[in-house]
């Protein structure tokens, strides 16, 4: 009986769990196991709609909100889109609401440079850096970004570049994707720009917060959704530029196989101290 | 001289390491790098909340006031609200912040609202209205469970008005129906739930993976070293208890 006791205290110590997760995230970066990964017919949907509804020279407006610990979920999904877009011939306008969203998009420069080699600032792209403000920011950025900021996040004035004379209000804007962290930007954006200027919207978002957006999805108020690393390991496949989403697969199955593998332990314990416990009297 | 490049790539493998120190117990490293994080973020987050209002509003009127001024001089307004929200630190005039206060949440207020019924509620309740039969199974069961879980979760949180079982009186078929939809409703929350921390340890587990592979992994040396230091720092944190 104390044996069982034992083990299972062993069990339920918080120490050794995270210890093993630690292992089996390591491990398969060491050693790649190289599982394979099939391509869900949700990302698929997101890169046919790319596919057929963008034209050469058609304008993207593209929300960056998070922060740099959730670039592992978020940054495989806006490189691989990012990549696609250009490969489209579209031109993009990058845009926060985060403060933090300046210090992610010199990183997603940095990691990604081979993205934006052969793209020219001011014509092919615009970061207009942290825009204060929340939902009134966006609501202010559909109606006009001219008057809702004069210069990029470089100090240029926006009618010096060529590409912000193309475009000025939620309506020149063939599609308007939001990368976020947070629940609230994704409503601020189907609130400010799909319900009264009916722009289509693109979401990627953390896993941990899919399921709270999933109804503005299923209510077509956007035309799909990445979620998590794993479609942004799938939109890597798509695009043919493999990066962190794909290299962080094998650590995510074998991570996920031990969270299951103690979810059944779990149970075992506690079903096993439970008819125990009611066999002894029920103390 | 020193290559601060490879000083800060050190330094953010360390802070990595001795913030998930604190998974195994509280430890002096990781109070070091919580304090670090706290106070960078804060100070970091000022630098860049007024280098967007330089950037805005500052500098144009400045070095370009005959365009501004036309054209911008509403700037000046969120600019004052702005300023007397710091007149929370005077006893005397603490008042004057209740304005810039009440406005902005007026004006949060009055944007959401704008679209609120039409984004959160009509179009949520239209995409409720689904086909009950067709030709594809799938579709069909999917379309069912989103009517029965919806109008079941809708009656659990009923709290007014609801069929009560007689004591000794046969249960009537409303109160059969309003059970079945009770419990519809309590097991579709809880398939959602579990849903929802499904996808609460793949978010985890991929902020680990990708802080490995982006800090940890290519400063192997700064990690183990910091995780020494956090092992000596925990082990001497017990000896004293």
């Amino acid at each position: 009986m104390s044996g069982s006791i034992s083990l299972g205290k062993i069990l339920e110590s918080r120490e050794l769990l995270y210890t093993l997760l630690l292992i089996s995230v390591i491990l398969p970066i060491i050693h790649p196991l190289g599982i394979p990964i099939a391509v869900s017919a949700r990302t698929k949907a997101v890169y046919n709609y790319i596919e057929n509804n963008l034209k050469p020279g058609c304008h993207v407006y593209f929300e960056i909100y998070y922060e740099v610990a959730a670039r592992g979920e978020l940054e495989p999904n806006v490189v691989a889109l990012t990549k696609h877009l250009f490969d489209k011939g579209c031109k993009i306008v990058y845009v926060s609401l985060a403060s933090y969203g300046v210090v992610v998009f010199n990183l997603l420069k940095s990691t990604a440079a081979d993205i934006f080699q052969g793209k020219e600032y001011g014509k092919d792209y615009v970061f207009l850096g942290y825009v204060a403000g929340g939902e009134s920011a966006a609501a202010s950025l559909a109606k006009s970004i001219k008057g809702t900021v004069s210069t990029d996040n470089y100090g240029n004035r926006l009618e010096d570049l060529p590409l912000m004379r193309e475009v000025d209000k939620a309506t020149d804007f063939d599609l308007v994707i939001i990368a976020s962290s947070g629940t609230d930007t994704f409503a601020y954006y189907v609130r400010q720009w799909y319900t009264p200027y009916n722009v289509p919207l693109l979401f990627a978002a953390l896993s941990i917060i899919a399921p709270s957006i999933e109804p503005y999805v299923g209510a077509k108020q956007a035309v799909g959704m990445l979620v998590g690393q794993r479609a942004g390991a799938e939109y890597e496949v798509l695009v043919g530029r493999l990066g962190l989403g794909m290299a962080s697969m094998d650590a995510q199955s074998t991570s996920h196989m031990l969270v299951l593998a103690f979810i059944v332990i779990g149970n075992v314990v506690y079903w096993s101290r439970r008819l125990s416990s009611k066999k002894g009297g029920g103390k | 001289m020193i290559d601060w490049s490879v000083f800060g790539a050190w330094i953010s493998a360390a802070m990595v390491v001795w913030i998930y120190s604190f998974a195994y117990r509280d430890n002096v490293f990781y109070k070091l790098a919580e304090h670090m994080f706290v106070g960078a973020a804060a100070g970091y987050s000022i630098a860049l909340a007024l280098d967007s209002l330089n950037r805005v509003m500052i500098k144009p009127a400045v070095t370009t006031p005959s365009t501004f001024w036309p054209n911008s001089w509403h700037y000046v307004i969120p600019a004052i609200l702005g300023v007397l929200m710091f007149a929370k630190y005077s006893r005397r005039y603490y008042w004057l912040a209740r304005y810039a206060v009440a406005v902005n949440i007026a004006v949060g207020t009055g944007l959401a609202m704008r679209t609120v019924p039409i984004a959160n509620i009509v179009k949520q309740v239209t995409a409720t209205i689904v086909p009950l039969w067709g030709s594809d199974p799938v579709a069909v069961l999917n379309n069912w469970l989103l009517v029965l879980i919806t109008i079941g979760g809708l009656t659990y949180f009923l709290f007014t008005v609801f069929p009560k079982r007689a004591e000794g009186a046969r249960p009537s078929p409303l109160y059969y129906a309003y059970r079945a939809l009770y419990y519809i409703g309590i097991y579709g929350m809880m398939v959602g739930f579990g849903a929802l921390f499904a996808n609460t340890i793949m978010t985890r587990v991929g902020f680990l993976i990708s802080i490995y592979l982006i800090y940890l992994q290519p400063q192997y040396w700064a990690t183990i070293v910091a995780a020494i230091l956090a092992a000596v720092a925990i082990l001497l944190s017990l000896r004293k208890k």
